[in-house]
């Protein structure tokens, strides 16, 4: 269940693509890369606390989302990116509807802070300043169909990246995500005891990954494993056999590939294809999905 | 430029690491204790619901003013205050000297951790909550909204007779305040005059921890150390001495064995029956109307919610098919066709305030039910209106018999007429609230809304246009979530009704008045 929280703002962005808050990308300045993303993902299992379950009233949850994406180079150095999924839910069995609508505006700028050239290498340090906020006013305490989590992310996120020219890379990337609140429709809510309020305090998280990748074909072609991590700082479980709500405490462990093919080198028309499947996790969906995307690439000033 | 969006990024990252802006949520009641609007000084002579009499418990006659015995109680006391802790002080403050309130509070704090249902076992089974080993799993009690009502209908009845009868001791014996015999010793709160032989806070006390702890026997220990801190609060609040409270406490044990006496036989340990039973009941609805509900869940649930919760004796209600709703529409029939279409016009075309209405009033699983919020209001309501502990357990005991009353009822219907939900009769039908494991007519929201709406505003004229209209929009709610048709509210806002003018024929002949 739960399945909004996640790719929520950052979550999903994380493993999408090429120029997004997480990898070890940048855009040259006076460029801009338009993307979309279609991602399809599903689970039949969730955790509820750490227990791994089904649930005959569920069935198969499915989310699909469409998401357009802008990203352009202020200066060679900085880059702003701004994000804005539109995401669909349903389950297969059960009796309750599924939700669809626009999730949260994404805004991110990311610096590139070190690049040091060596004689076979390069090592690569950004920061990624990262802001979401709802752009609908879908309701997050209808979980697990709720789009997100319906509150404002303000994240900070540090990554480092050792490329050797050859074309092999290691990225490693951490941020912390301070999440706010968001407002239920009921004005009394249980989280280990008692809230006469409708303000649900959303838990920050920790959110980490690795990724292990290669170039090839002269730069045109992206390969890349990743482990992604996320675990809220607080939080409390799922009850027994209950809907999940915004103050759970999310874990997950996610692996994934991706890929990213550009038609030409150093612009122009792009694909990217990604798959990720969470192999451990708490309070959440256990998600797999893929992720088709294009991107095009151009020199706008 | 690069520099400063560089020193911008670091200055991000500290507020972002250093800057946690949520202030602290609101986890009860904020209310202060407050001077009474009327002290109630007749209220021993008010008409007892369970006790036969005012002296039926019999408490010994206290130490006279003056006396060696009590000004050593009163040096005791003055002790106590003096070492109190900041622990006990932050207890003195919590409690206050209306704390029923509290009291209600931790009781929908408890209802809400127990209204879980079972989940089904790996075999596709369920197992049911069995009060004679309520450790097993699934914890007993699964705290449903007739048990939540039921719950809070003892608690609130025996807490009120026990006030009637301090009542009547204070008046009796007449023994002043600790604060007002010395004038070293200082009220907590405000200082208005009530005797205090035997303490009301320690029949409160008393009173609520044996009601709960017989409703949630998981709990006993938590009650027990909270009915500690409260009496032991009493006497470092400066409001009472020790054989105030003892007096107190006697009289809770006792009127909590008679409500308890009377819990043990009213028929609710039949409600929930096997499936042969429930299906004899099922069979019978479909010999006499033609239609059935079945419950639509995966695994499916061999048994409706307590079936015979309708046959659990009444308080106020002289026989529950008085009170019993008209046949409803037959399914396919034009006129259940036209609540059916409305549910589809809601289902496709929800407006955000009726989302919020459906919501508001969900009141499911994990929360404290339609009894639990209706106390709620009640408690809102009594703190503004500073009523007097025993007028405060008036308003709570007539209220939560009404309710449970109205909920007896409505189960009566719901399992005479065994109507199906939306979901079983309108085909690809999908709603936004979970659909309970009864019955559809009449809905449990309008009927016990209605009922508490109609005992509030006996009490509270002033507010009645307000209650009545909270209790439209309860009963609405449950239309606009899709899982009632609009004719179950609108028969269980009837029967609600009916059943609260009970409720408040016998307030009016209490003497309260």
């Amino acid at each position: 269940m739960f399945l909004g929280l996640l790719f929520a703002s950052l979550g999903l962005m994380q493993l999408t693509y090429a120029q997004t808050p997480t990898d070890g990308l940048m855009m040259p300045k006076g460029e801009i890369c338009i993307a979309v993303i279609y991602e399809d993902a599903n689970w039949d299992h969730y955790w509820e606390g750490t227990y791994l379950r089904t649930n005959g009233n569920i069935g198969t949850f499915n989310r699909k989302m469409l998401m357009p994406m802008i990203v352009g180079g202020i200066t060679d150095k900085i880059n702003v990116i701004v994000s804005l999924p539109y995401v669909k839910t349903s389950a297969s069995a059960g009796q309750l509807t599924g939700v669809e609508g626009f999730q949260d505006f994404g805004i991110s700028l990311k610096a590139q802070l070190v690049e040091k050239t060596m004689e076979k290498s390069k090592l690569m340090v950004f920061s990624n300043l990262s802001f979401s906020t709802p752009a609908s006013n879908y309701l997050s305490d209808y979980m697990p169909f709720s789009l997100g989590f319906g509150a404002n992310e303000l994240g900070l996120r540090a990554i480092g990246q050792y490329e050797l020219n050859k074309g092999p890379y290691l990225r490693g990337s951490i941020a912390y995500l301070h999440r706010g609140a968001t407002e239920a429709e009921r004005d009394y809510y249980y989280q280990d005891g008692s809230y006469y309020t409708a303000t649900m305090d959303v838990p920050d998280a920790w959110n980490a990954q690795l990724a292990l990748g290669s170039w090839f074909l002269d730069k045109k072609l992206r390969v890349e494993a990743t482990l992604t991590l996320l675990n809220s700082t607080s939080g409390d479980d799922i009850r027994a056999y209950n809907a999940p709500q915004p103050t759970n405490k999310v874990e997950y462990d996610q692996v994934g590939g991706f890929a990213q093919y550009y038609l030409k080198k150093g612009g122009g028309l792009g694909f990217l294809a990604y798959y990720n499947h969470m192999f451990s996790g708490r309070n959440m969906g256990q998600f797999s999905g893929y992720g088709l995307g294009l991107t095009y690439q151009f020199k706008a000033f | 430029m690069k520099i400063q969006l560089r020193y911008l990024f670091l200055l991000v990252t500290i507020l972002a690491f250093t800057g946690s802006c949520m202030e602290d949520l609101p986890s009860q009641l904020e209310y202060e204790g407050y001077e009474f609007a009327d002290l109630d000084e007749g209220a021993g002579e008010w008409k007892l619901i369970l006790m036969s009499g005012n002296e039926e418990v019999v408490i010994p006659a206290p130490a006279a003013v003056g006396s060696a015995a009590l000004n050593q109680e009163l040096q005791d006391s003055k002790t106590k205050i003096a070492n109190a802790t900041d622990e006990q002080r932050k207890s003195v403050s919590y409690w206050t000297n209306n704390p029923l309130i509290r009291w209600n509070e931790i009781a929908l704090e408890l209802s809400v951790k127990y209204n879980l249902i079972p989940g089904p076992n790996a075999d596709g089974t369920y197992t049911l909550p069995n009060p004679a080993d309520p450790s097993a799993t699934p914890n007993f009690p699964f705290a449903h909204p007739p048990y939540i009502s039921r719950m809070l209908a003892y608690l609130s009845v025996a807490q009120y007779d026990g006030l009637i009868t301090s009542w009547h001791y204070k008046e009796k014996f007449g023994r002043p305040a600790p604060y007002v015999l010395d004038p070293q010793i200082v009220s907590a709160y405000a200082d208005n005059g009530l005797n205090s032989y035997p303490s009301d806070g320690a029949v409160v006390a008393i009173t609520s921890r044996e009601i709960l702890s017989a409703m949630f026997p998981l709990e006993k220990e938590y009650l027990s150390k909270l009915a500690d801190e409260h009496l032991e609060s009493l006497v470092i609040a400066g409001i009472n001495v020790t054989s105030d409270v003892e007096a107190g406490k006697l009289i809770g044990t006792e009127v909590a064995k008679k409500a308890l006496a009377r819990a043990a036989n009213d028929g609710m340990k039949n409600a929930q029956t096997p499936k042969p039973k429930s299906d004899s009941i099922k069979n019978a609805a479909f010999q006499r109307f033609g239609w059935q509900w079945d419950n639509q869940e995966t695994p499916q649930r061999p048994v409706g919610l307590t079936p015979l919760f309708g046959k659990v004796k009444m308080w106020n209600v002289p026989n529950v098919e008085v009170v019993r709703a008209p046949v409803p529409p037959t399914p396919g029939s034009e006129e259940f066709n036209k609540d059916a279409q409305e549910l589809q016009r809601y289902a496709d075309n929800l407006t955000q305030d009726q989302r919020r209405i459906a919501n508001f009033w969900n009141d499911g699983l994990n929360t404290y039910s339609p009894p639990g919020h209706w106390n709620r209001f009640a408690k809102e309501t009594v703190v503004k209106n500073r009523l007097s502990p025993v007028r405060t357990a008036r308003v709570f005991a007539y209220m939560n018999m009404a309710i449970v009353d109205a909920g007896i009822s409505c189960w009566d219907t719901k399992y005479y007429y065994h109507y199906p939900r939306p979901i079983q009769t309108i085909p690809g039908f999908k709603t936004i609230l979970g659909t309970p494991n009864f019955p559809a007519y009449t809905s449990g929201h309008s009927t016990f809304s209605s009922a508490a709406a109609e005992v509030l505003s006996h009490f509270f004229p002033a507010d009645a246009a307000k209650f009545k209209n909270w209790a439209d929009e309860a009963a609405m709610s449950r239309v606009y979530g899709g899982i009632h048709y609009r004719f179950d509210a609108e028969e269980g806002l009837k029967q609600g009704k009916a059943v609260g003018a009970y409720s408040v024929a016998k307030a009016q002949l209490d003497q309260a008045d």
